[in-house]
């Protein structure tokens, strides 16, 4: 019996293995996750607007961006412009004009939304949010964004989110701003720096599997 | 490549437990143990149905009456498959636009049973069944994310197969069996559901 022993030791061994999967013939491609409000009408929207800088989400203690001259956000909202013009919505440079607004992120450290959410003073503090309502319109101090649909916070670092919101329908009794819907890519590291050709065919395909995002102008 | 070598490996290990053996009798008088390497191919799901040779089976038991074994089985397999880049809708208002390596992990154990045609001759012919628990694990991975879902059910295969012992005075000889397993795991990843595994498949080790 005993010669059965090391058999069934190496049985035992043998359990927890799993062949991983060629995890090589995944493509370098990226994810491309969204999701939308169900309730909205994107149709009646007519004007957005689009921050010229893309906050960065990091361990810093205060908001940094990517400046408006910074060739990534020159990429980023050049791509969602162009989509967005595709489909029929108007650009204005003065918030208070639109009625959507765009929100780009990009998350370099994970741990920044959950982390300094509740104690950093800096800049959301006291709001549920990364982008304060007071952004969009000065006299909106303490709005705070609301969505019709679950959203996560764990978030990959190297990943972008796009938000749009309803400026439109912001509810002055609620303080509450719609989000009416979320874009979110991972997969566009290379080399531990934002891949521009990626991230842009990301938005490309967020927008592609989002149609229903055009305005009744069009 | 990798699979030849695996397969080359696996056929190693079983030549060296063989040897260690070749100068003893049974392990235990009236029982036997078989050591397998499997290939097996789901049936019944696209999910990942590209067959396989990723896994292992062992195998022991005791004739209770001369031609009627009783017995322990467990194993190991796993089946996986490419998708290529595709948009998933998640829901009504949720979409997710990715490839992904589809893989499935079963390992089904519990009580096998035997009745053999033939006793202490080279060829030993038998039709056997197995019964018991399985448990499966359910797999899409990303770029980024694994998505998976673990699951238990009842698992049934019925086998046939022989042993082969080249010198009849020594019971370590080689295994060979076809079997068909069904178990009653219900699993669910992403916007993808399998309501049963059903697979096919042989064994190929030894015996002693």
């Amino acid at each position: 019996m005993k010669k059965a022993i090391p058999i069934l030791l190496l049985a035992m061994a043998f359990i927890a293995c799993q062949k991983d999967p060629d995890f090589n013939q995944l493509s370098s491609d990226l994810i491309v996750y969204t999701n939308h409000d169900k309730s909205a009408n994107f149709s009646k929207y007519t004007t957005y607007a689009i921050p010229d800088s893309i906050l960065v989400l990091d361990d810093k203690s205060k908001p940094t961006y990517f400046a408006a001259d910074d060739p990534r956000t020159t990429a980023i909202v050049n791509a969602i412009n162009s989509e967005m013009k595709t489909r029929g919505y108007i650009e204005v440079h003065n918030n208070a004009d639109a009625d959507i607004g765009i929100q780009v992120s990009y998350v370099k450290d994970t741990n920044t939304i959950i982390s300094y959410a509740a104690s950093n003073p800096y800049w959301w503090y006291g709001y549920d949010y990364y982008w304060p309502g007071s952004y969009w319109n000065p006299y909106w101090w303490g709005w705070t964004p609301s969505y019709a649909y679950p959203i996560s916070y764990t978030y990959t670092i190297g990943s972008l989110i796009i938000e749009m919101i309803a400026l439109e329908d912001a509810n002055a009794a609620t303080k509450k701003i719609p989000v009416i819907w979320t874009a979110y890519m991972a997969g566009i590291l290379s080399s531990n720096q934002l891949n521009i050709n990626r991230t842009v065919s990301g938005i490309y395909q967020a927008f592609e599997q989002s149609p229903y995002i055009e305005s009744g102008t069009k | 490549m990798k699979k030849i070598t695996k397969i080359l490996a696996t056929g190693l290990l079983m030549l060296c437990l063989s040897a260690t053996m070749t100068s003893h009798a049974q392990i235990l008088k009236g029982g036997y143990f078989t050591v397998d390497w499997q290939f097996n191919a789901p049936v019944s799901n696209d999910y990942a149905n590209v067959a396989s040779g990723w896994g292992m089976a062992f195998e022991g038991g005791y004739y209770v009456i001369p031609n009627m074994s009783l017995g322990l089985y467990i194993s190991y397999h796993t089946n996986n498959k490419y998708i290529g880049e595709q948009v998933l809708h998640l829901s009504s208002t949720e979409s997710l636009y990715t490839d992904q390596q589809h893989s499935i992990y079963q390992v089904p154990f519990g009580i096998a049973s035997r009745w053999r045609f033939i006793k202490d001759e080279m060829f030993e012919p038998y039709i056997g069944v197995k019964l018991g628990a399985m448990y499966t694990r359910m797999e899409s991975n990303t770029q980024v994310y694994t998505y998976y879902h673990d699951r238990w059910g009842f698992n049934v295969q019925p086998e046939i197969g022989m042993s082969l012992y080249p010198m009849p005075f020594n019971r370590t000889g080689i295994h060979l069996a076809l079997y068909y397993s069904y178990s009653t795991n219900k699993s669910h990843v992403l916007t993808y559901n399998i309501d049963g595994y059903n697979n096919i498949g042989f064994r190929l080790g030894i015996s002693f």
